[in-house]
C-alpha cells in the first residue's frame, strides 16, 4: 500500500506517486458525462412538468446585496424592506406605472425586516422607506432565515459575485435551477413525517417564491392553481403556532423602531409602514399571538408612523390568497395599486403620473389572471414593462 | 474562491485550456502562478499581499539560511522565518483570542481592562500557507530540502492553488522538484482527476452540505436541549460532515492537481475504521499530524527523553493542534482530549506490551475509537463550553427539559450515511481508493461517476465555504 507522510517521521517526504487505476479512463468520461447530460435533460424536463419556469432567478444573500448597494449611489429614492407578504404582494412594473418610480426591493422571505430598517436608519439614505410587516415577523428578536443578505452587503468577495452572475444566466434558462427542488430537499420528502412531535425547520418551507429581476417576487403559480401544493403550505403556516408574544420583546420592538425611524427622518426621510393581507384562517392565529392594538396600533403611535393596514381599506378586500399568506400575482398588482394610490394621499413624495393607469378593483384580479401569461413572459424576459 | 462554485468552473476550465497550450514551462508556471494569486484575491484581493510577503520573507531566510554556514546566524534566519510567520499567524487568527483572554486575566485580578475594538479580517488559508513555507524554511535549515531553484518555483510552491487554502500542506520537497520539469496531464490523468474531484465534490456538496450539516446545525445552533437520540445523531452527522466536507477537500485538490500532472499526497485513509488514536492520527489529516510530528513533536524531544518528556511533548503538540483549528478554548480541549487519548494509549501499551488482541478485540477497540472520537468532535463543533456540556448531556439523556429536534429523515439520513460511511472505511482500511477503483468494473464506474455529477448538479450548492477555509 502507497506510503504517507505518516509513515516517514522526520525525513524529508518525497514527491508524491499517484497510480492512475488501469481502467479506460476516456471511455468513462464520455459515456459518464453523456449519461449525465441525459439525466438533467430529463430533470430538465421533469421540473418543468413540476411547474418550475426558466427566468425564476431565486434568491439569495448576493442577489439581496446587490440591491442593497444600490442605495449607496444615492439615487434611490424608495426602498421596501420586509417579510415575504410584501415581497410577493408588491408588484414593482404598476409601482413604476403609477409613480415614475420603481424602489429598490429589499424585503426577504421569512425575515424580520426591523434589522434592516435599522440598517438603513444607519446609513445615509434619506429616502421613502415603505416597512411591510406581518406582525408575528416583525415583533421577535432574531432575524430570521434570510439574514445573511446583511454580512454579504458588507463583504461579498469577487468570486461570490462573480458566481451569482453566472448563476442567474443558467436560471434564466434552465428550470431546476431552484433552492426548493435541490436534491436534499425532496429527498427528505420521500420518508414520512415518523417524529411529528420533532418540528420542521422554517428552511424547510415548500416552494413558495418565484423572482425574477431586481427581487421582484411573485407567489408561484402553482400554488394558484394546484390544489395538493395549496394544502402543503398551509399545512406548513398552520405548524407555526405559538405562544403570545412577550411584553420584553414588544417593547424592544417599540423602541428600536422608534430609534431607526427617527434618524431617518432627521435626515429628512421618512418611513411608512404596511400591513399586507392575511386570510382569516391565518389571521385569527396571528392575533390570538399578539393582538393588533398591542402591535400594529402601538407600533404607529410609538414610531409616530403612518401606515397602511390590509383590513382598514375596502379597495384591499377579497383578494385572493391561495395559501391564505401570499397574494395570487393578479391580486398583488391590484394590492399594489391601491397602496401606492393610498401612499400618494398620505405621504408627499409619493405622487401619481398625471397619465398613470386608472385604479383597480379587487374585481379586476380575474381580469389580469387572464392576462397572467403575457405578465409571466415579461418577467421571464426581465423587463419592467407596466401592465397597461 | 471555492471549488464548488460556478467560478471555479470557470477558472479551472481556462486553466486547464492554457496549461494544455503549446507554451514553454516557464510561461505555463507563471500562468499557474497567477492563477493561483488570481484564485486567491476571489476571496479578498488584498490580502494577496500576506501571501507575497509569506512568500518573500520565507524566499529570502532561507537564502541567508544557505549561504551562512555559522550555525547562529542559520539559526537567526531560520527564527527569523518561524517568528514572521507565527507573528503573522499570531496576529490575524488570534489577535482577539489573545486580547479577550488577556482582558478576561485582568479583570480576574481586578482590573478593569477594556482592550480598543477593531476587526481582525482572518484571511482564508493562512493556517495552511504560513506552515507550508515554513516548512521550507525549516527543511532548508535542517538541510532535509535543498533550496528551490528559481523564485518562480518557490513561489508556485506556496501559492499552488490546488493545496493553497485547505492543504493538503505540502513539504517542499514533495512540490518544488515537480516544478523543474514540464508536466503536462496525460489523459489518463486528466479523467482520473476530474473523477477525483466529481468524488471531492460530492462528498462534500451533496453529503456534508446536503444533508449532514443540517442535523448538526439545528442540535448545535440551537437553542433547546436535546436528549439521547437527538445528540448522537448530531455528533454523528458532524463527525460525517467534517470527514466529507475536509477528505471531499483534499480528494478535489488531489484531483485537480493531477488535472494539470501534478501528484499531491493523500491526506486521508479511512480515519473512522481507525484501531486506537495512534492509527487514527495516521489516517486523519496526515500532512498536518505529520506536519506536527516532524516541527514540533520530535524537536520537543519525541519519544526520546524518557516517558514524562514523552508525555508533555505528546500533550503540547496535540494542545497546540488543537488551537491550530481556531482561537477558542473549545478547540484546545479538542486536542487535549485527543493529547490524552494518545497519552492513555500510549501507558496501556506498555501496561500490555505482551497482549496480542484478537480479531474481537480489535473490533471493540475501534469501535471505543469511533466513540471518544465523537466525544471529542462535540467540542470541536460547539462555539462555547456551554453548548458543549449541553450536547454531552444529552448524550447520556441527562436533559431533563429535552425535546425532540430533529425530524425521523433527518435521522435516517445520518443513520443512512455515516453508518455508510464507517462501514466503507472498515472495509478499505488497508487498501487505497485507487485499488478499489482499479478492482471496479468499467460500468459501474461509469454509472458511479455519473449519478455523483448528476446529483451535485441537482443538489445545487450554495457555494458554502468549506469547514477548513475558517482554520
Amino acid at each position: 500500500m502507497r506510503l504517507t507522510a505518516a509513515d516517514r517521521p522526520g525525513v524529508a517526504q518525497p514527491v508524491p506517486i499517484r497510480d492512475i487505476p488501469p481502467q479506460p479512463w476516456r471511455s468513462i468520461l464520455a459515456a459518464a458525462l453523456l449519461l449525465t447530460l441525459v439525466a438533467l435533460g430529463g430533470w430538465e424536463w421533469r421540473m418543468r412538468t413540476l411547474g418550475l419556469e426558466p427566468g425564476d432567478l431565486g434568491d439569495d444573500a448576493s442577489a439581496w446585496a446587490e440591491q442593497r448597494r444600490r442605495i449607496d449611489t444615492g439615487n434611490v429614492p424608495i426602498v421596501i424592506v420586509g417579510d415575504s407578504r410584501i415581497l410577493f404582494d408588491t408588484d414593482l412594473a404598476r409601482f413604476q406605472a403609477l409613480t415614475g418610480v420603481r424602489p429598490v426591493q429589499l424585503a426577504l422571505a421569512g425575515t424580520n425586516a426591523r434589522p434592516f430598517l435599522e440598517d438603513l436608519a444607519d446609513s445615509p439614505f434619506a429616502g421613502l422607506v415603505i416597512v411591510g410587516i406581518a406582525e408575528l415577523s416583525y415583533f421577535r428578536t432574531q432575524i430570521g432565515l434570510n439574514g445573511e443578505g446583511l454580512q454579504r452587503y458588507r463583504f461579498e468577495s469577487p468570486a461570490q459575485r462573480c458566481s451569482l452572475l453566472i448563476y442567474r444566466a443558467l436560471s434564466r434558462e434552465l428550470a431546476f435551477l431552484d433552492d426548493a427542488f435541490r436534491l436534499s430537499k425532496l429527498a427528505r420528502k420521500l420518508v414520512p413525517d415518523l417524529r411529528p412531535e420533532a418540528k420542521r425547520p422554517a428552511a424547510a418551507i415548500p416552494k413558495v417564491l418565484s423572482i425574477g429581476d431586481d427581487r421582484q417576487g411573485w407567489l408561484w403559480t402553482r400554488i394558484e392553481r394546484d390544489a395538493a401544493r395549496r394544502d402543503d403550505v398551509r399545512a406548513f403556516w398552520a405548524g407555526f403556532a405559538g405562544p403570545k408574544v412577550a411584553d420584553d420583546v414588544i417593547a424592544m420592538t417599540l423602541e428600536k423602531t422608534r430609534v431607526a425611524v427617527a434618524k431617518i427622518r432627521a435626515r429628512g426621510g421618512d418611513v411608512v409602514f404596511i400591513r399586507p393581507p392575511s386570510a382569516r384562517q391565518v389571521q385569527s392565529k396571528e392575533y390570538e399571538r399578539l393582538p393588533r392594538v398591542k402591535g400594529w396600533d402601538a407600533l404607529l403611535a410609538a414610531a409616530q408612523v403612518q401606515g397602511i393596514h390590509a383590513n382598514d381599506e375596502a379597495s384591499m378586500q377579497g383578494l385572493a390568497m391561495p395559501e391564505y399568506s401570499h397574494l395570487t400575482r393578479a391580486c398583488a398588482t391590484v394590492f399594489t395599486d391601491s397602496y401606492v394610490r393610498k401612499l400618494a394621499q398620505m405621504v408627499p413624495r409619493v405622487q401619481l403620473r398625471a397619465d398613470a393607469p386608472p385604479a383597480l378593483q379587487p374585481a379586476d384580479c380575474d381580469a389580469l389572471q387572464g392576462a397572467g401569461v403575457i405578465e409571466q413572459r415579461r418577467v421571464r424576459m426581465g423587463g419592467a414593462a407596466a401592465l397597461r | 474562491m471555492v471549488f464548488n462554485s460556478l467560478t471555479f468552473v470557470g477558472f479551472f476550465a481556462i486553466v486547464l485550456l492554457l496549461h494544455a497550450l503549446p507554451l514553454r514551462w516557464t510561461t505555463k508556471k507563471v500562468n499557474l502562478l497567477l492563477a493561483s494569486y488570481l484564485f486567491y484575491a476571489a476571496w479578498n484581493p488584498p490580502f494577496v499581499i500576506l501571501l507575497w510577503l509569506s512568500t518573500v520573507v520565507d524566499w529570502w531566510a532561507a537564502q541567508r539560511i544557505v549561504n551562512t554556514a555559522a550555525p547562529l546566524q542559520r539559526r537567526a534566519w531560520m527564527l527569523l522565518s518561524v517568528i514572521a510567520n507565527l507573528g503573522v499567524l499570531g496576529y490575524f487568527k488570534y489577535g482577539h483570542f489573545l486580547l479577550e483572554n488577556f482582558r478576561a486575566a485582568m479583570t480576574a485580578f481586578g482590573i478593569d481592562y477594556q482592550p480598543p475594538s477593531f476587526d481582525i479580517v482572518l484571511p482564508v488559508g493562512i493556517s495552511f500557507y504560513t506552515f507550508a513555507t515554513m516548512s521550507y524554511t525549516l527543511d532548508v535549515y535542517l538541510r532535509r530540502a535543498a533550496p528551490a531553484k528559481s523564485f518562480l518555483d518557490f513561489a508556485l510552491f506556496v501559492t499552488f492553488f490546488p493545496h493553497l487554502v485547505a492543504g493538503p500542506i505540502m513539504r517542499p520537497t514533495e512540490l518544488v522538484p515537480q516544478f523543474a520539469t514540464p508536466r503536462r496531464a496525460t489523459s489518463q490523468q486528466l479523467c482520473f482527476g476530474l473523477a477525483l474531484m466529481t468524488l471531492g465534490l460530492f462528498q462534500k456538496v451533496v453529503l456534508a452540505d446536503g444533508f449532514l450539516a443540517g442535523p448538526a446545525e439545528v442540535v448545535f445552533d440551537g437553542s433547546k436541549a436535546p436528549g439521547a437520540l437527538d445528540a448522537w445523531a448530531a455528533t454523528l452527522a458532524f463527525s460525517g460532515q467534517i470527514f466529507c466536507d475536509f477528505a471531499g477537500y483534499s480528494t478535489a485538490a488531489i484531483g485537480a492537481a493531477l488535472c494539470l500532472g501534478f501528484a499531491l499526497p493523500d491526506n486521508f485513509r479511512f480515519p473512522y475504521a481507525a484501531i486506537g488514536f495512534s492509527d487514527f492520527w495516521r489516517r486523519w489529516h496526515i500532512t498536518l499530524s505529520s506536519y506536527l510530528r516532524d516541527y514540533l513533536y520530535i524537536p520537543l524531544g519525541g519519544n526520546r527523553h524518557g516517558e514524562a518528556r514523552t508525555y508533555l511533548a505528546l500533550m503540547a503538540t496535540m494542545l497546540l493542534g488543537g488551537l491550530w483549528h481556531g482561537a477558542s478554548w473549545t478547540f484546545v480541549v479538542w486536542g487535549g482530549l485527543h493529547g490524552s487519548y494518545l497519552a492513555i494509549e500510549r501507558a496501556l501499551r506498555r501496561c500490555f506490551a505482551g497482549y496480542r488482541p484478537s480479531a474481537l478485540a480489535l473490533f471493540g477497540v475501534g469501535v471505543v475509537t469511533y466513540a471518544l472520537v465523537n466525544l471529542a468532535w462535540v467540542f470541536f463543533r460547539a462555539d462555547t463550553f456551554g453548548k458543549a456540556w449541553g450536547v454531552l448531556r444529552g448524550m447520556v439523556g441527562a436533559n431533563a427539559d429535552a425535546t425532540p429536534l430533529l425530524p425521523a429523515v433527518d435521522l435516517i439520513a445520518v443513520a443512512a450515511i455515516v453508518g455508510g460511511l464507517v462501514l466503507a472505511h472498515a472495509l478499505l482500511r488497508r487498501r487505497t481508493l485507487d485499488v478499489l477503483v482499479a478492482r471496479t468494473p468499467a460500468p459501474l464506474l461509469t454509472v458511479l461517476w455519473a449519478c455523483m455529477a448528476f446529483a451535485i448538479v441537482i443538489e445545487q450548492g450554495g457555494g458554502n465555504a468549506f469547514i477548513y477555509f475558517q482554520f
